[in-house]
């Protein structure tokens, strides 16, 4: 497992199903409905006016009990496929998925609450909240070059009441995600056919191009969800990413990458398609004092009883099949967007 | 010799051509017979070609298909029609080439008060087009838009990402219906069912916010569109709308435009969130300056 502890554990996959299933008490952590606070997504950071035009059935459904947050995780083993495969080889992972332990609010402690911001119950031991996001350095802090630090500093205080624009989120803008942020925002889907793996997350897609020999673009293009080439090798999606540019900041509490750093992905996946772990390495001599690793655990959605207007924001299809089809209503949050605080700040 | 005499029409209403065929076989000369007959082969093997090309360009077998046999639009497509800058006849001008437009009859059937509202769409246009702001194109602008969009297939559906925007659509072929008690969305609901090798895609639940094109045309929330996607051979597909709305219009109407295959090598989409072009100058953070 990873933990907060900075190693594995080893423990029984009961244990994570308990985790799972079993303590929603616990799981929807304070720092959740902290984190949410601010307006965000599609429907968040709506006028009421815009909320009552596009709401969408899931949103409509009285909210849901949203699916507990882990508190540890499993490692899955880069290794073989024995899952089901599409017809051209891929193993078939498409569906619904979305991260497990928190949202964007802080990557060090995702289940710590915004940095800089009043708690209404004090955080207890550090251990008994997920880990950091990052697992490489194994102090779980982000390597940043001094200036770099600094800047991130400046927004985290910033962030809480922006008079400088750089301080706004952009997400709160509908900005898209980029990576690794848009992993651990909504939930997002990811689509397969022959030759790519499509992500398509609440604004924006990302293509994946499964084809080696396919060069990236001019290094001039520079891209909120980067030019990603990918391939599998057994369980495991590798993609290669370049051409990002570096503006999506990887959540709020302010870390970020230059457009100059490459990143080297594995999705990581479980062999019964429940999930998969993704390990992202970033490279970039520009902010950082050595490349440093990204890992994000997620779950795959499969049932329409789960939508929570975040990790899944979906329903069953109308048919007269017999079988049920899980299906998602548009993705569209930039246009549907009220501004950054309810229409505070122009988006 | 006279052969205008020879092939001279009998009568008055028979076509030269008609007459030149029923005379053949009658021809005494021999040199004339051949001469006719090398014709008559000629005739044939250019009847047999355009056959032959007319066959290969709507050869159902030579078009992609999916395991399950249905047409595969899979691919990068755009037209060339100047269909954008408006869909109505239209002479040059400052910010439009000219264009004989796409609709069906030239032009589209407003009722009078969406006239009035589609004149001054049209006055404020270098303002006012959503599209200006990098928003949403809709349905069916999105699939005429001059900017490349790929179509991904499977065979529960057709995904459409297009390279302006951030706005993904799905066709769902899987015989799902319209949801119950729907929203507006900016791009509607599209249920396909296949007809033959054509894919017919009905589209409703729209909102009211997107416009057909650059010049102002527009609809309501009560717009529905039937599209119906079709291969004129493995590289190009005709796309023809049905667009309906009461609101806006007296009567349905048509468009038809060509949409031709990206065959450039290692040609792809490149991601164009213009959106976010207003601020996006403040991130991500940089050295302070000394």
């Amino acid at each position: 497992m990873y933990s907060n502890s900075g190693k594995w554990q080893v423990e029984v996959s009961a244990l994570v199903f308990g985790v799972l299933m079993g303590a929603s008490s616990l799981g929807i952590a304070a720092d959740e409905k902290l984190t949410e606070k601010k307006p965000q997504s599609s429907q968040e950071n709506k006028t009421e006016a815009q909320k009552k035009e596009t709401a969408t059935p899931a949103q409509t459904t009285p909210a849901q009990t949203r699916r507990p947050r882990e508190k540890s995780f499993p490692k899955i083993a880069s290794g073989s496929w024995t899952g089901s495969r599409l017809a051209d080889g891929q193993p078939d992972i498409s569906g619904f998925w979305s991260n497990t332990i928190g949202n964007h609010g802080n990557l060090t402690d995702p289940q710590g609450g915004v940095i800089g911001e009043a708690r209404r119950t004090p955080l207890g031991p550090r251990e008994e909240r997920a880990p950091s996001r990052v697992s490489d350095p194994a102090d779980g802090q982000f390597p940043f070059q001094p200036w770099a630090l600094a800047k991130v500093k400046e927004f985290q205080v910033g962030f809480h009441n922006p008079t400088n624009p750089a301080h706004v989120e952009p997400n709160a803008r509908c900005a898209p995600g980029g990576i690794p942020k848009s992993l651990y925002w909504h939930g997002y889907d990811i689509l397969q056919y022959p030759g790519y793996v499509l992500f398509v997350f609440d604004n924006g897609s990302r293509i994946i191009h499964l084809d080696k020999n396919k060069p990236h673009l001019p290094e001039k293009l520079k891209l909120w969800n980067g030019d990603s080439r990918g391939h599998w090798e057994g369980n495991t999606l590798v993609v290669d990413v370049s051409n990002h540019n570096g503006k999506a900041l990887f959540g709020r509490s302010g870390e970020f990458v230059s457009e100059s750093a490459t990143i080297k992905e594995k999705y990581i996946f479980a062999n019964d398609g429940s999930r998969y772990n993704y390990e992202g390495t970033f490279t970039d001599p520009t902010v950082y004092t050595r490349p440093f690793t990204i890992t994000i655990p997620a779950i795959k959605y499969t049932r329409e009883e789960e939508t929570d207007g975040w990790n899944l924001e979906a329903r069953w299809a109308k048919h007269t099949g017999k079988t049920q089809i899980l299906e998602h209503d548009e993705r569209i949050c930039h246009e549907n967007n009220g501004g950054f605080g309810l229409g505070a700040t122009p988006k | 010799m006279n052969t205008s005499q020879t092939y001279r029409p009998s009568t008055p209403n028979q076509s030269r051509l008609q007459q030149s065929w029923l005379k053949l076989p009658t021809l005494k000369n021999d040199k004339l017979k051949k001469m006719g007959s090398a014709l008559l082969l000629l005739i044939s093997v250019f009847t047999f070609s355009l056959v032959t090309t007319s066959a290969d360009a709507h050869d159902s077998t030579k078009i992609p298909r999916l395991a399950n046999g249905k047409p595969d639009f899979s691919g990068i497509w755009q037209t060339t029609s100047a269909a954008d800058y408006d869909l109505e006849p239209h002479s040059n001008r400052k910010d439009a080439p000219p264009g004989p437009g796409i609709v069906e009859g030239g032009e589209i059937p407003y009722l009078p008060k969406a006239l009035e509202k589609r004149k001054k769409n049209f006055e404020n246009r270098a303002t006012d087009d959503p599209a200006l702001k990098g928003y949403t194109l809709g349905v069916p602008r999105a699939v005429y838009y001059p900017e490349p969009f790929q179509i991904f297939q499977r065979a529960r559906d057709l995904t459409l990402v297009p390279q302006f925007g951030h706005s993904v659509r799905t066709i769902h072929t899987n015989n799902t219906e319209h949801p119950e008690d729907p929203n507006d969305w900016w791009l509607g609901d599209s249920r396909a069912k296949w007809e033959g090798d054509t894919l017919v895609v009905d589209v409703k639940h729209f909102n009211d916010k997107t416009w057909l094109d650059r010049s102002g045309n527009f609809h309501s929330d009560a717009l529905q569109v039937v599209e119906r996607w079709k291969f004129l051979d493995s590289n190009t597909i005709e796309y023809k709308a049905t667009l309906s709305d009461e609101q806006v219009f007296s009567k349905p109407w048509n468009i038809t435009v060509i949409l031709y295959r990206h065959r450039e090598k290692n040609f792809q989409l490149i991601e164009d969130y213009r959106y976010t072009l207003d601020y996006d100058q403040y991130y991500p953070p940089k050295p302070d300056q000394k």
